[in-house]
């Protein structure tokens, strides 16, 4: 049973999705060219990039996982948010690699790697980061029609033709737009997005009570699910990985980068990471203090995940429940769109790159990077949908994303501040930091080893593949040189 | 004192995120406005510069 009210809250959904699709159709009308395509012609200003930063870097996916921490970790579970804040924040103020990385005039990070490390290392960074994002992005569409099944009470089986459509609207306006319909329907879908996070909030807040919620937590989970460095599930190096994995990921996550790459100039880039640091700390605690509202409520469930949108169908009144769809609905097509076309982005300007012996006229790589697009979201459907994932989400997107961050912002920051950094080292980062984590995860399949790999753990594995990643690099670079020097000698 | 600082930081947000929403709302209208002006003028000018 669900408060969701299909006149009232339908025609709330029913309208945000009118308004979303005919803005983003609306603009495409500027689109002449790839580079108005890919980065907007560079003319995204502060404001604008922030409402587009924050869109993009939640989805449903997020809000899920984010309150299934609050629900099993409780305040501690948003500490990842918290590191993930300064961590943007410091990178804004210092302007720490995406100040090159702006000045540089590049499309995409490959681009620049290009620069010091070779046509090879641009193509092979290019592979790792759509693998990567790929891979991670899979599962978003699945989860996301979870959420909005329960939430609305809808039938399950129509989850796979809801979020089709979904896909394919969302599909429509970024072919047509690209990044120009990316940016105008994410500040639209800030605004949506917002507003629903922020009523729910006080909703719960004034509900279920602040005493309510802390009881609940230290019941449950003790003086851990204050203070992370004492539950037994996180410790300290929970905080150093995320510390590492969330640097990587303001660093080098492409879709985050794409926005100081559509930034009018470096100044506005280094603007919108410093204004939308503290975002990302009510990223992971508004939906976390659901998950901790939804324990409270319900107690203990079966399925974590799933607890806090079973929680919302009951929860949420008749209005403000459409309000809280279309928001959901806002933060994943926002989502879909930007990471639609930033990898689109890499995969023409990168991957393609040694198919384009001469330039191709603006008309054709246009239509090549449209073409992307709906490729992309054909994989989308057939991976993502209706496709059914096996095994652990978490270890999944834990082992995409690591497997991308940990070699990219090596090289990245190399590329960058290392002069003696070469393509040796390029490529060595990039084989250790795809070597571990797979290997981790082979280890934690075979019966043999099985018992190693738990007693490694994922933080420890992570904390690995970050720190060999920089040493081969350092090792790599270095044995160049030194085989370099030998030849010129001889 | 850890209740207490995840009180603070909880009121912080939701305070934090509905003023940068109004704003946002309000600034991030102009700032499409603007750039929808700047990307119609370049268009026209580099169809003139062709023709």
């Amino acid at each position: 049973m669900t408060n969701f009210n299909w006149l009232l809250d339908g025609s709330i959904v029913g309208l945000y999705l009118l308004v979303t699709m005919v803005a983003g159709l609306m603009v495409r009308k500027y689109v002449g060219k790839v580079e108005q395509f890919l980065v907007a012609g560079r003319e995204m200003d502060v404001y604008l990039g922030i409402a587009s930063l924050a869109a993009t870097e939640f989805g449903i996916v997020t809000c899920m996982y984010t309150a299934q921490n609050g629900y099993e970790k409780g305040f501690a579970g948003a500490t990842p948010g918290i590191l993930m804040a300064f961590a943007m924040a410091g990178v804004g103020l210092t302007g720490f690699v995406i100040k090159p990385l702006r000045d540089s005039g590049v499309m995409t990070i490959p681009e620049l790697l290009e620069q010091r490390f070779g046509q090879r290392i641009r193509w092979s960074a290019g592979v790792v980061i759509v693998l990567g994002g790929l891979l991670n992005m899979g599962v978003f569409l699945r989860t996301g029609g979870q959420f909005l099944v329960l939430v609305a009470g809808l039938d399950v089986r129509y989850l796979e033709i809801m979020m089709t459509v979904l896909l394919v609207g969302v599909a429509v306006y970024t072919i047509l737009g690209g990044m120009l319909s990316v940016l105008v329907t994410d500040f639209l879908q800030f605004v949506v997005m917002s507003l629903g996070l922020i009523l729910v909030t006080v909703l719960i807040l004034m509900n279920v009570g602040w005493e309510k919620l802390v009881t609940t937590v230290e019941t449950n989970y003790g003086a851990g699910s204050f203070n992370p460095f004492v539950n037994p599930t996180m410790g300290w190096q929970y905080v150093l990985f995320n510390l590492m994995l969330n640097t990587a990921a303001v660093l080098t996550w492409q879709t985050i980068i794409a926005r100081v790459l559509a930034a009018k100039d470096t100044g506005t880039g280094r603007k919108v990471y410093t204004r939308t640091s503290f975002f990302f700390v009510c990223r992971f605690l508004i939906p976390g203090i659901w998950g901790i509202a939804a324990l409270a409520t319900l107690g203990p469930v079966a399925n974590t995940l799933e607890a806090m949108p079973r929680y919302l169908s009951t929860a949420v009144p008749a209005g403000l429940m459409g309000i809280l769809i279309a928001a959901m609905l806002a933060a994943d097509m926002s989502t879909d769109s930007s990471y639609m076309l930033t990898w689109c982005s890499v995969i023409y300007n990168d991957i393609m790159a040694p198919f384009r012996k001469k330039p191709w006229s603006e008309k054709r790589g246009l239509f090549w990077n449209r073409t992307i697009i709906a490729l992309i979201g054909i994989f989308l459907l057939l991976y993502g949908l209706w496709y059914p994932l096996k095994g652990d989400l978490w270890t999944y997107l834990g082992v995409t994303g690591t497997i991308y961050l940990a070699s990219i912002s090596v090289l990245l920051i190399a590329c960058c501040y290392w002069r003696r950094a070469n393509s040796w080292g390029a490529g060595a980062s990039i084989l250790v930091s795809a070597v571990i984590p797979v290997a981790y995860l082979v280890m934690e399949q075979l019966p043999s080893t099985a018992a190693l790999a738990k007693s490694i753990g994922p933080y420890y594995s992570g904390i690995a593949t970050y720190l060999l990643s920089g040493a081969a690099m350092v090792v790599g670079s270095l044995l160049k040189s030194q085989v370099r020097s030998r030849e010129e000698a001889a | 004192m850890s209740h207490w600082f995840w009180l603070a930081l909880t009121i912080i947000c939701v305070v934090w995120y509905s003023t940068i929403t109004v704003y946002v709302a309000i600034k991030g209208a102009a700032d499409i406005k603007n750039m929808l002006a700047r990307l119609d003028a370049t268009n026209k000018r580099e169809a003139a510069e062709k023709s």
